[in-house]
């Protein structure tokens, strides 16, 4: 889908649904992906939101690009914390750990 | 032209060249020049490897263990222990896979690669002669399980008064985290040294040139940490299917009675008095696959099963006051797993008998090996201390003496305050005190220098047959051993006899067959796919027949969930089968179903279709029907049937499972080598994107000049 294509209002709505999340107008999925969608958000729109010259949604375009990013960043922040200190710890939470797991690798603790 | 298309005019030669190259494509592929011949150029593999595995119990895991992709290394053969130096600090490319002689394989040398695993990617024995002693097992074996605690005596408990396996190295119960391998055959031993020679030795001490032979080992096993953890993992329940990773070891015991009970009846049995013959089935070594148990096994059920054949001749006219109940437990080396489980179902209604049934126990534990003419009778000091039991127990040990008469050789009761040594009679005195004897050659320690080891084998017991024999008149020729074997079944078949109350006038004819036992001391430890054992045995599982003429394998395995035994289960149960049962002249179709017919009951006889002999006129083998009652009972430790797989209390041993188990050797280079070729790829790689680059930016300049041709031919 080419962005130079579309009308300003247009673009401001795509943008609107990601951010929150209701692609397709399916909502229930959209909270569980937000924090992909918000990165697709970020990369998409970012030459829109910052390096065009300014039209008149680019304000609104702007605040769901940095709402975006900051979202982003914080699920990046959360995710990688729980993951480092699961694959660290799973072997010593032995039963906890393996009820936790989804695959446990053969061989090793 | 006929108004074909252009298209079709230009392609038609490059569509027959295309088909033609996928016909020899094709060609090549499905014949017998294999694909992958460029594989096989590289790697030589080796295929009689026996491995070491991982075991686990509730504590521990021990065996050794590969990486997932296989352990490389460069092949140093050793020579001595101080060569040693070479593999873990002075050689210039590890990791090395140390391959050892057996004179070399002991635990000071395996410990010190151990210590150093970085260096050691991995270690193969070759077995060659035995050394004069080597026990990979524990000073005290089953020291947890048997009977003596601290609770039931404190000075008895751990070996503190007798250290029954002193030569015990614990070898086999280390954790090794490189893969170690055994090689059987000789060529391929052969193979790997010439290669370690041609590439792999040091000239004159200066460093070695690559390509170096290496050798790949793959053993991953799948199972960690104990017991628990392994059967909880099995166990869980993922969308994908779930990976069993380790499996309970187990089997199943041989029993047989004289008289045989209704083996649907469980439970006590009323006024019904039981002397149990106990001996033990399976053995093990380092190599789980590669045990032989000569003296540790072998020789004390092969007595018994004599002692059986020549009490069941004596016994078919005279009545006695008491029954006799043959049990040959398996598993007993992995914390009793056979008679722990044969006492937890009499406790609990599960066996035939219950433990208020038992009147005495005479078990035969190693007998082979002796150091005189005495053969020694071991009693348990504690639950003698109680006066009925010790009433039983001089009772017993006057039948064992008195029937020696005639013989050549005597029992001796040890010292009065020695323990029993590690035997399957301790199970039964952990749950209640029961008189009774085990007979050993030895009257303290072992005589077995080789115990549960790979060397303990027919050379250990001298089985030797003059050279120009055939292998049916060795199976026929009467060894020493054999001779005395059959002196020792005579005397414990006449105690039986006594015991069970028979009348004493009988006693002297009660004699066993020194044919049948040196027969079957030929076949258990030298050669079973012999004639004996094919007449003997079973045509329905072809279990005997075995394509190598080695030994059948001792160690217990794991406890399938079909009804399949191992084979030395089998040749047991046939062979007990043949000696105490009568043929019968039922048909094969009879003797699946017999109950149909008026005289047979299968509820207490078993009917075995044995295979029979091959009559001199003919090719066709006389099979028949044998009615014995001989039964298999299962064998599976009662903690996994609780599900208590912490149990101190009853054996939680389990084997690792894996994915495939294989060994190669191959040249490797240097790493230099290998980087550079590496680079040299990437390098490529990028100059060519770079190229196509250029070459597409500037496309119209370069190829401006040609004009396609474009004549309208049509």
């Amino acid at each position: 889908m080419n962005l130079e294509r579309l009308p300003n209002e247009e673009k401001l709505t795509l943008c609107r649904k990601y951010y929150f999340g209701n692609v397709y107008n399916v909502c229930v999925w959209g909270f569980a992906f937000l924090p992909f969608l918000w990165l697709v958000n970020v990369v998409w729109f970012f030459k829109e939101a910052f390096v065009k010259p300014t039209y008149t949604e680019q304000l609104q375009i702007k605040t769901y690009v940095k709402c975006s990013g900051l979202g982003f960043l914080l699920w990046v922040a959360v995710l990688t914390t729980w993951i480092t200190i699961f694959q660290h710890f799973r072997a010593e939470w032995g039963e906890v750990g393996d009820y936790l797991s989804f695959t446990i690798p053969l061989g090793i603790p | 032209m006929t108004g074909r298309g252009p298209g079709t005019i230009i392609g038609f030669p490059h569509k027959r060249k295309l088909v033609t190259s996928i016909k020899l494509f094709l060609f090549f592929c499905l014949s017998d020049v294999s694909c992958n011949s460029v594989a096989q150029k590289i790697y030589v593999e080796l295929n009689n490897t026996v491995p070491c595995v991982r075991l686990l119990n509730a504590t521990h895991q021990i065996g050794c263990q590969s990486s997932i992709s296989g352990d490389t290394g460069v092949i140093h053969v050793l020579e001595s222990e101080a060569d040693l130096e070479w593999p873990l600090s002075k050689g210039p490319n590890p990791p090395y896979m140390v391959l050892l002689e057996s004179s070399l394989f002991t635990k000071s040398i395996m410990m010190k690669m151990k210590n150093a695993s970085s260096r050691v990617a991995g270690v193969v024995v070759v077995p060659k002669t035995s050394p004069p002693e080597f026990s990979p097992h524990t000073t005290c074996p089953n020291e947890n399980t048997g009977v003596y605690t601290e609770t039931y005596d404190h000075n008895l408990a751990h070996c503190n008064t007798t250290v029954w396996n002193p030569r015990g190295n614990g070898l086999s119960y280390e954790e090794f985290d490189f893969p170690v391998f055994s090689l059987k055959e000789d060529n391929e031993t052969e193979v790997i040294k010439q290669c370690y020679f041609d590439h792999n030795r040091v000239v004159n001490g200066s460093g070695l040139q690559y390509p170096l032979c290496a050798m790949q080992l793959f053993s991953h096993m799948h199972a960690v940490t104990d017991t628990a953890t392994c059967m909880r993992r099995s166990s869980m329940d993922f969308s994908t299917s779930p990976v069993m990773v380790c499996d309970p070891l187990g089997g199943y015991n041989v029993c047989a009675f004289i008289r045989p009970y209704n083996s649907t009846a469980f439970g006590h049995k009323e006024n019904e008095s039981v002397v149990i013959a106990a001996a033990r089935l399976d053995s093990k070594a380092f190599f789980l696959e590669d045990s032989t148990g000569a003296e540790g096994s072998v020789s004390g059920f092969v007595t018994l099963l004599a002692a059986a054949q020549a009490l069941c001749e004596a016994t078919q006219e005279a009545p006695r006051t008491r029954n006799i109940l043959f049990a040959f437990f398996h598993g007993e080396v992995f914390d009793y797993i056979g008679s722990s489980r044969m006492v937890y179902d009499m406790k609990n209604n599960m066996f035939v008998i219950d433990l208020d049934n038992v009147h005495s126990i005479l078990e035969i534990g190693q007998v082979a090996v002796r150091s005189g003419t005495n053969l020694f009778l071991h009693s348990d000091p504690v639950s003698r201390r109680n006066n009925t039991v010790h009433d039983e127990v001089t009772n017993l040990v006057k039948n064992l003496q008195s029937s020696t008469a005639g013989l050549n050789f005597s029992f001796v009761e040890t010292d009065f305050s020695q323990p029993l040594p590690p035997s399957s009679f301790q199970r039964f005195l952990r749950a209640r005190a029961i008189p009774g004897i085990v007979l050993a050659d030895h009257q303290t320690d072992f005589n077995n220098r080789y115990y549960e080891s790979f060397y303990d084998n027919a050379a250990h017991l001298n089985l030797t047959y003059p050279s120009n024999l055939s292998p049916e008149e060795q199976l026929e020729f009467v060894t020493d051993t054999a001779k005395s074997l059959t002196e020792v079944a005579t005397a414990v078949a006449r105690t039986l006899f006594k015991q069970a109350g028979g009348n004493n006038s009988q006693v002297n004819k009660i004699n066993a067959d020194p044919k049948t036992v040196t027969q079957m001391l030929y076949g258990f430890l030298v050669r079973s796919n012999n004639s004996w054992f094919q007449v003997l045995g079973s045509s329905l599982r072809c279990v005997f027949c075995l394509s190598e003429p080695n030994p059948p394998q001792y160690y217990v395995g794991v406890a399938k969930s079909s009804h399949q035994a191992n084979a030395l289960t089998y040749l047991v149960q046939y062979l007990l089968a043949n000696l105490t049962g009568t043929a019968t002249n039922l048909t094969q179709s009879q003797c699946k179903k017999p109950d149909e017919l008026p005289n047979e009951s299968t509820y207490l006889y078993s009917y075995l279709w044995v295979q029979g002999m091959v009559p001199p006129n003919s090719t066709q083998r006389e099979s028949f029907c044998v009615r014995t009652a001989v039964r298999l009972v299962k064998a599976v430790s009662p903690a996994f049937d609780l599900g208590d797989y912490v149990s101190k209390e009853y054996s939680t041993w389990t084997k690792s499972q894996w994915k495939f188990i294989k060994a190669r050797i191959f040249l490797v280079a240097s790493r230099d080598l290998e980087m550079l070729t590496l680079g040299v790829g990437v390098a490529v790689l990028f100059t060519s994107l770079l190229v196509t680059y250029f070459v597409s930016t500037k496309a119209d300049v370069l190829f401006s000049s040609v004009r396609e041709p474009n004549n309208a031919a049509y």
